[in-house]
Order: structure tokens, then C-alpha cells, then sequence
């Protein structure tokens, strides 16, 4: 029965975040023809991360594992559609983007400037939230950047 | 090692070294003056194109590599900096160096695709460089594939389903969605203006804020404050955030370190002008 439920989550959140990565790479004007690969690496990403997140994988770890998954799906639709990985990379990393935490650091910290006697508790919630929005995208920038720099290695020409 | 080398003859060995020396001339034809003049023009072109509308520096170099070498250029410097340019090619004794200037415009993945493309075509399909000047001319006048409308409705539905993702019910996707529709909008009219990309980013995160504070001020739906946080998405520097961290591990510290602090930037003013817009209406966050 849990299983059933976990199951449905995941490909709700594939179709939610397909519809995220088609928005963005609307937005920065992607090749027509790539448009496949981008719905396909955001809602493929974001679906891996809640599924690990399912097995109670942390959310940090589980966006590294996802973003180096969208690393190597980049480098493998580039080569079929020979365009840069980037484009999919990008749309792959968008609908992990940290949003919430972000916010909640931000509303934090206004609250310690703004409240007349500053309270600790918010400023550990502040703090936490800020932390974790800086491991999130690092493990997202290093994920997604991983698979190229492991895989495309070149001699130096110039000795 | 000795054994190795008194088993070949001493010309196999010289071959070798010739072939990893870094200014292979293995007997091309020699580029004349006015020609050399032309690949330098093209690949410059070909390098600003890219890096104006998004791509990271290692790839604007190789492209512009294999750009110059398949047009006949024994070999070429690139000194790719944020918002510059510099190539040296050179061809048997003669050699041009080129400098251009390269205001960021904006990310437009068509043209950093179309260019690192026909890179690849000159090889694979025997383009010259007139057939190669004819191409860029084309890529870079192709414009956006996506009506604006089109552009509008759908990054509007991408914050929406950025609030789904984040736990909202049907409420909190309607405003998130009208919201960043809106704002999507009034950062498309400043683009238009030529205004600063930072005051574009304040100013459309403003709009966003004071539409989403509407959930908050009437209680719609489950959780009212994630229309805040998600119709502001649509800012992210996604982009140069992206390259800022691909350009920092391929060694391009400079280029990195330009584009990791103008994605700061720009999220501070997604910041500021959200919070501009709560304080007017008077509604706190989560």
C-alpha cells in the first residue's frame, strides 16, 4: 500500500517538474528539437531525487546522486541531438532548485534585523535554511558538472 | 628506455615528436594575408556569439579551435576573459591577432547550439569560409523560436509547478501561476527598454511579490507563503550560475568568478524586491 502511494508521488512530481523544465527552456530560447531531452532530463532528475528521498536518502545527498544522473543523461542527448550538454543540463537543474529554503532563509534573517529583541531560535532556523541552500545548489553544480569533467578529459596540447 | 629506442629507427621516433608538437604544420598549405584576415573576423564572430548568449569558456575556446583549424589556420591563441575576447592565428610565417569587446546579452541556447554546430560542419561537410560567413550570418539572425505569449503562459505554469513541488494545493498553483505570468510580462516590456538587468530582476520580482501576497493576505489555499517563494522562480540565474560553476572547475577562475557574483547579484535583487513588495502589503513569510 505504501509502495502504491510512494509510486504516485513520484510520477506526479516527474510530470510537475517536466512542466517546470519545459517553462525554462522556453525561456532561454532552446532549439525546437531539443525540447524532448530538456521535459525529459528535469522531470527524470527530480524524479530520482523524490524517489531516493523516498528510501530516506537526505535531500542534499539525494540532489548530488540526481544531478551527476542529469550529468550523464546531458552528455548522452548531446551527442544525439549534437548540440552542447548544457542545454539539457540546465533544464535538467532547474526543477531542483532550492526555492523554499532560499525564501526561508531570507524571511529568517529579516526577522533578527526587524524583531526588537532577537531571538536565537530564528536565527538557527535562518542559519539552517541558508546552509542548506548553499549544499543543495553546490551538489547541483557539482553534479551536473562531474560526469563532463570525468568523461571529456583531452591531453594538453600545449607542453 | 634505451632498449626502446635502440630498437627503432631514430626517424620513427622524430615522426612521433612532430605529430604532439604544438604547432603542427604537417605540409597544409599555407593561409595567404587576406584569407588569414577572414578566418580571424569569422572565428571572433563565432566566439562572441557564444559567449554573449551563454555558453562557458571552455567551450567558446574549443569552438573557436576547431572553427579556425578546419578553415586552414595552422593553429590559434584564445584568451577568453568575462566580457572580451582575444585570438592570435597564425599560418606558416604570417599570424593576425584580434581583440573584440562582448557586452553580455542575455541567454539564448539556439545560437550557443547553432554555432558550436557549424564548428563541427565545417569539418564533417568541407565548408569555406564564405559558406561559413553565410551560416553565422543566418544563426545569428534567427530570433526566438517561441512567441512571447507562448513564453509568458508557460514560464507562469513553470512557477506553478514549482509551487506543486513544493506542497501546494490547487489555490497556491492559481496565484503563483497569475502572479509570475504577470511578472513574466513586465520583465519582458524592461528587456525591451534596454533597462539595467538588475533593476529588470528587482522590479519583476516586486510585481511577482505583490500579486503572490494576495494568497497570504486572503488565506487562500494550504499553505498561502509558497506563492511567494514560487512565483519569483522565474528569476533564478540559472544559467550563468551553471557556467560560473563549470568555468570554476575547468580552470577558468576569472570567467567563473564574474558569473558566480552577477548570479549573486541578481538573486539579491530577487530577494529585495520581494521583500520591498511584503513590506508594502504587510504580510510576513512562512
Amino acid at each position: 500500500m505504501n509502495g502504491l502511494n510512494a509510486l504516485g508521488l513520484v510520477v506526479q512530481d516527474a510530470i510537475w517538474s517536466g512542466i517546470a523544465a519545459l517553462g525554462f527552456s522556453l525561456l532561454f530560447n532552446v532549439p525546437v528539437r531539443t525540447l524532448p531531452g530538456c521535459v525529459a532530463a528535469g522531470a527524470l532528475g527530480h524524479a530520482l531525487r523524490t524517489l531516493l528521498m523516498q528510501f530516506g536518502v537526505g535531500m542534499e545527498a539525494g540532489t548530488l546522486i540526481a544531478a551527476t544522473a542529469v550529468g550523464f543523461l546531458s552528455l548522452r542527448f548531446a551527442q544525439h541531438w549534437h548540440t552542447p550538454p548544457t542545454i539539457y543540463a540546465v533544464a535538467g537543474a532547474i526543477p531542483m532548485v532550492p526555492g523554499v529554503f532560499a525564501f526561508e532563509a531570507m524571511m529568517g534573517l529579516l526577522r533578527i534585523a526587524t524583531q526588537p529583541s532577537p531571538d536565537l531560535g530564528v536565527l538557527t532556523e535562518a542559519i539552517v535554511s541558508a546552509v542548506k541552500t548553499g549544499l543543495i545548489l553546490a551538489a547541483i553544480a557539482g553534479g551536473i558538472t562531474m560526469p563532463g569533467l570525468l568523461f571529456r578529459r583531452h591531453k594538453p596540447v600545449i607542453q | 628506455m634505451t632498449q626502446l629506442h635502440e630498437s627503432h629507427p631514430p626517424e620513427d621516433t622524430r615522426s612521433v615528436v612532430d605529430q604532439e608538437s604544438p604547432m603542427p604544420d604537417h605540409g597544409q598549405p599555407v593561409l595567404d594575408h587576406e584569407t588569414l584576415t577572414d578566418v580571424i573576423d569569422l572565428t571572433v564572430w563565432a566566439g562572441q556569439l557564444m559567449l554573449q548568449h551563454g555558453a562557458d569558456a571552455e567551450r567558446v575556446e574549443t569552438t573557436i579551435h576547431y572553427l579556425g583549424t578546419a578553415l586552414g589556420c595552422a593553429w590559434l591563441d584564445v584568451l577568453v576573459s568575462p566580457n572580451g575576447i582575444m585570438i592570435t592565428t597564425s599560418s606558416g610565417r604570417e599570424f593576425r591577432t584580434k581583440l573584440r569587446r562582448v557586452p553580455y546579452l542575455g541567454v539564448d541556447l539556439t545560437i550557443v547550439s547553432g554555432v558550436s554546430r557549424l564548428s563541427r560542419r565545417v569539418v564533417a561537410e568541407g565548408l569555406d569560409r564564405f559558406h561559413v560567413r553565410a551560416e553565422l550570418e543566418r544563426i545569428s539572425s534567427i530570433g526566438a523560436h517561441y512567441n512571447r505569449w507562448l513564453v509568458v503562459l508557460m514560464v507562469g505554469l513553470a512557477c506553478g509547478a514549482f509551487s506543486q513541488l513544493f506542497g501546494g494545493d490547487l489555490p497556491v498553483l492559481v496565484v503563483t501561476f497569475v502572479s509570475s505570468s504577470v511578472a513574466m510580462f513586465v520583465r519582458q516590456e524592461m528587456n525591451r527598454r534596454y533597462f539595467n538587468p538588475f533593476l529588470v530582476t528587482l522590479a519583476t520580482a516586486f510585481v511577482a511579490g505583490l500579486l503572490a501576497s494576495t494568497a497570504v493576505q486572503f488565506g487562500w489555499g494550504n499553505n498561502p507563503p509558497l506563492a511567494l517563494a514560487s512565483s519569483v522562480l522565474l528569476l533564478v540565474p540559472g544559467v550563468p550560475l551553471i557556467n560560473a560553476a563549470q568555468d570554476l572547475l575547468k580552470g577558468y577562475v576569472v570567467v567563473g568568478i564574474t558569473r558566480g557574483v552577477a548570479g549573486l547579484i541578481l538573486s539579491l535583487c530577487i530577494a529585495l524586491g520581494l521583500l520591498l513588495a511584503m513590506q508594502l502589503m504587510g504580510v510576513s513569510g512562512l
